[in-house]
């Protein structure tokens, strides 16, 4: 992964579906910040875009698990996106 | 006297740890409240080897944070230390996400046994776990188990006996090196959890390790920031204030977060290989949740299960409704043969024999849900449910998985009752219940449409378009006015949960588990329904068959006044109540009333709304007085197994009570406007 080219970043919400990346940077309150780690999405985790129709909660396969984050919340999961 | 032990069962939502308990526990188990809280507390009790273990079934929860009540309880209870042994349960199909709630453990002094759960569906999703070299690296028990298989509960008990034995605390030392190298953040950390450590000085707070105080306050945990702050002297809490104020303290929670599964990584990479993508999210999955199409597909789930909870439930409908009159006209034959008195018969038939057949068939309806429901979770839908609703749902205050319950309200309220189980939290469940009284079940959709069609002929489609309009109506009022106290607006937040994989049900585990809960509603539901109709047959009963002669009408008579405020004379006032303890009930009390049928007043008696009650109560009742009991009808209380159930699954009179008392008001409420328009109209 460490070699991986990154082309761009953005949040969770604009990432296309069926792309590979890894967790640049969470923002939000803690409570936030603690639903989302404890879930498994913290910075360096490499996940797959899923699913994102821009309206559903996004899905993302990680850690083993696929993951379902309210689309509202995925904008505030910033990401690095392997080209 | 035997020795007792304390067991504490603690892991993430779906990790098996309701099966294990109810493996464990079976029938010994009881469930109540935790002390102030709305949070339901399991306990149960069994014997291995001559020792008594007590099994505390923690509320599951993501991790040690205290965010919600539920996870405030379960961190509550593992700090009190009470437990002799900590049973964490993971989901080895999900290993290293699971495995974060044992990584949120290190740094608690309690002797720990990990159980990774689930091995099955590792296993048939090609992925490999190695327990020995797991159990190696961690210095603590670790079995490899699947809770839904009853034969392989020999190994835990071995693993568990051994585990209380020699007690082993999980050593925090390799977690406080990730935490102190700070990994892909690095540089920026500046070895913030040695500057906390220095500060908190000796400062240790029961269970929990100096290290675990630290991770928590970077994780702005408000209950330990508060203890710090009461105990520690002004210089050091200041100290500690500036470290969590700096830039990289304010991202605690993502260091702590980020080492954590750092730690895990290094267990999890060495000793298991990570599944295929393939098998994760599968053709099936795109359907289930796209944003049209799998609302679709649900819809076609929810509608299947209906029709299997039919069938389910015939058998035992057709047992209870067939053996009431076989057995009542045995009754009859053999009192009148023996010269029993009438006053005997009549009891035995209308209050036993009919209330035990009822409860037949009622319970055959709980039973029909609740075995559904739990495939649906078992095999792992209802997760799909909860992101295919979650839109909708989220604007109430409730999770996408509420769906199911509410639907199945449709076929029966008890029944669905029980299925708001599924809900995480129990303000969730409340929340559900009360919404879930206003969805007419079969029963009562046929008593309006009687009503409505009696009364208003050609016009009784508006009122089935009404009918709808007014229950939607009731959601946004009831979500008003229970839902921020029940789901308060700070645990709203967005959904994030996890779709576990498709299992493959147990089918030995889920109908004994389906089994037990059925027998132990059974159970209640007759004593409550016998006493009900005993009551009712006391004040119904006269001597001479006379109506007149009758407490009922006494009594009825008496508070006329009363109920004719809200539109109803004493006939339908005790129409009305009798509704509350089934709809046929209903039907039943009114055709004595109205269609002078010479029979006794009975709750149980089923009575198919026929044409002669339609024509009687179409020439004695004025429009706006069936204005007033069609209202009424439609949000009166479900029934007395709803009452019930309700009962049991809120955990609480006072909710019972509430609920009753909320839908008391609103069907009065709505009768007292629909008879003061309906005099203006008519």
């Amino acid at each position: 992964m460490k070699n991986a080219e990154f082309v761009d970043r953005l949040s969770l919400a604009e990432m296309g579906e069926n792309r590979c990346g890894t967790v640049a940077q969470i923002e939000g309150d803690s409570r936030f910040i603690s639903r989302i780690v404890s879930i498994g999405l913290t910075p360096g985790s490499a996940f797959t875009l899923l699913k994102n129709d821009g309206r559903s909660p996004v899905l993302v396969f990680c850690r083993d698990t696929v993951i379902a984050v309210n689309h509202k919340e995925s904008s505030q999961i910033f990401v690095k996106v392997e080209s | 006297m035997s020795e007792i032990k304390t067991i504490a069962l603690l892991g993430q939502p779906n990790s098996g740890k309701s099966t294990l308990f109810n493996n464990l526990t079976g029938l010994h188990q009881r469930v109540g409240n935790w002390p102030g809280k709305t949070v339901e507390q399991a306990e149960g009790e069994f014997v291995f080897d001559g020792t008594i273990y007590k099994v505390i079934d923690l509320p599951g929860s993501y991790g040690l944070s205290a965010n919600s009540e539920e996870e405030v309880v379960t961190r509550d209870y593992i700090q009190s230390g009470k437990a002799d042994l900590v049973c964490i349960l993971v989901d080895a199909s999900q290993l290293e996400r699971s495995l974060y709630m044992l990584a949120d453990f290190v740094g608690i002094r309690l002797p720990v046994m990990l159980v990774l759960n689930m091995m099955d569906v590792a296993e048939a999703a090609g992925k490999k776990i190695d327990v020995a070299a797991i159990e190696k690296r961690l210095g603590v028990p670790v079995l490899g188990f699947s809770a839904a298989e009853t034969e392989r509960y020999p190994e835990f008990f071995k693993k568990m006996v051994s585990a209380i034995k020699t007690p082993v605390c999980l050593d925090s030392g390799s977690l406080r090196e990730e935490l102190v190298s700070g990994g892909e953040l690095g540089e920026k950390t500046d070895d913030i959890i040695s500057r906390i450590e220095a500060a908190l000085g000796d400062f240790e707070y029961g269970v929990c390790e100096r290290i675990w105080i630290a991770e928590k306050l970077l994780e702005k945990d408000k209950l330990i920031c508060g203890i710090v702050n009461e105990s520690l002297p002004f210089a050091r809490k200041n100290a500690i204030d500036a470290i969590l104020d700096s830039d990289e303290g304010r991202d605690g929670g993502i260091l702590t977060g980020e080492a954590k599964y750092r730690w895990v990584s290094k267990i999890v990479r060495e000793s298991a290989t990570p599944k295929s993508i393939e098998k994760v999210f599968s053709k099936w999955d795109r359907i289930a949740t796209h944003h049209i199409k799998g609302k679709f597909f649900a819809f076609g789930i929810m509608v299947v299960s209906l029709i299997a909870c039919m069938i389910l439930a015939f058998p035992g409908m057709g047992i209870g409704f067939g053996m009431q009159p076989v057995l009542q006209s045995l009754v009859e034959r053999a009192g009148n043969a023996l010269g029993v008195w009438p006053v005997v018969i009549s009891f035995i038939n209308l209050v036993l024999v009919g209330g035990t057949c009822i409860t037949i068939c009622m319970t055959s309806f709980i039973f029909a849900i609740i075995f559904v429901f739990r495939i649906l979770e078992e095999i792992g839908y209802m997760a799909r449910f909860s992101y295919a609703f979650d839109n909708w749902l989220s604007r109430l205050g409730l999770q996408g998985k509420a769906i199911m319950p509410l639907f199945s309200g449709i076929g029966c309220t008890a029944g669905a009752v029980c299925g708001t189980r599924v809900l995480d939290t129990r303000g969730q469940r409340l929340l559900a219940l009360v919404l879930l009284w206003a969805i007419p079940c079969g029963s009562k959709v046929a008593v309006v449409l009687f009503l409505a069609s009696t009364f208003f002929g050609s016009a009784a489609p508006l009122f089935g378009i009404g009918y709808v309009a007014l229950i939607f109506a009731s959601f946004y009022l009831s979500s008003r006015l229970f839902g921020k106290k029940l789901v308060p607006q700070n645990e709203r937040v967005g959904m994030i949960m996890e779709l576990p994989p498709y299992h493959k049900p147990h089918w030995k585990m889920i109908a004994a588990m389906v089994g037990r809960s059925t027998w132990g509603i059974f159970k209640k539901a007759l004593k409550m329904i016998l006493m009900v109709a005993a009551l009712f047959w006391a004040l119904s009963y006269a001597g001479d068959g006379n109506v007149e002669n009758t407490l009922l009408y006494k009594i009825g008579n008496a508070i006329e006044p009363v109920t004719m405020f809200f539109g109803m004379r004493w006939e339908l006032f005790v129409s009305y109540l009798g509704g509350m303890f089934s709809k046929e009930a209903s039907l039943g009390i009114m055709s004595t009333l109205f269609n002078h049928t010479g029979e006794a007043f009975s709750l149980v008696t089923r009575v198919a709304a026929s044409e002669n009650l339609g024509e009687a109560l179409a020439s004695t009742i004025s429009k706006p007085e069936a204005l007033a009991f069609l209202f009424a009808s439609m949000f009166n209380v479900p029934c007395v197994l709803a009452m019930g159930t309700t009962y049991r699954e809120a955990g609480s009179f006072k909710w019972l009570a509430t609920i009753m008392g909320y839908y008391l008001a609103l069907s009065l409420g709505l009768a007292f406007i629909g008879y003061h328009i309906g005099l203006l109209i008519f």
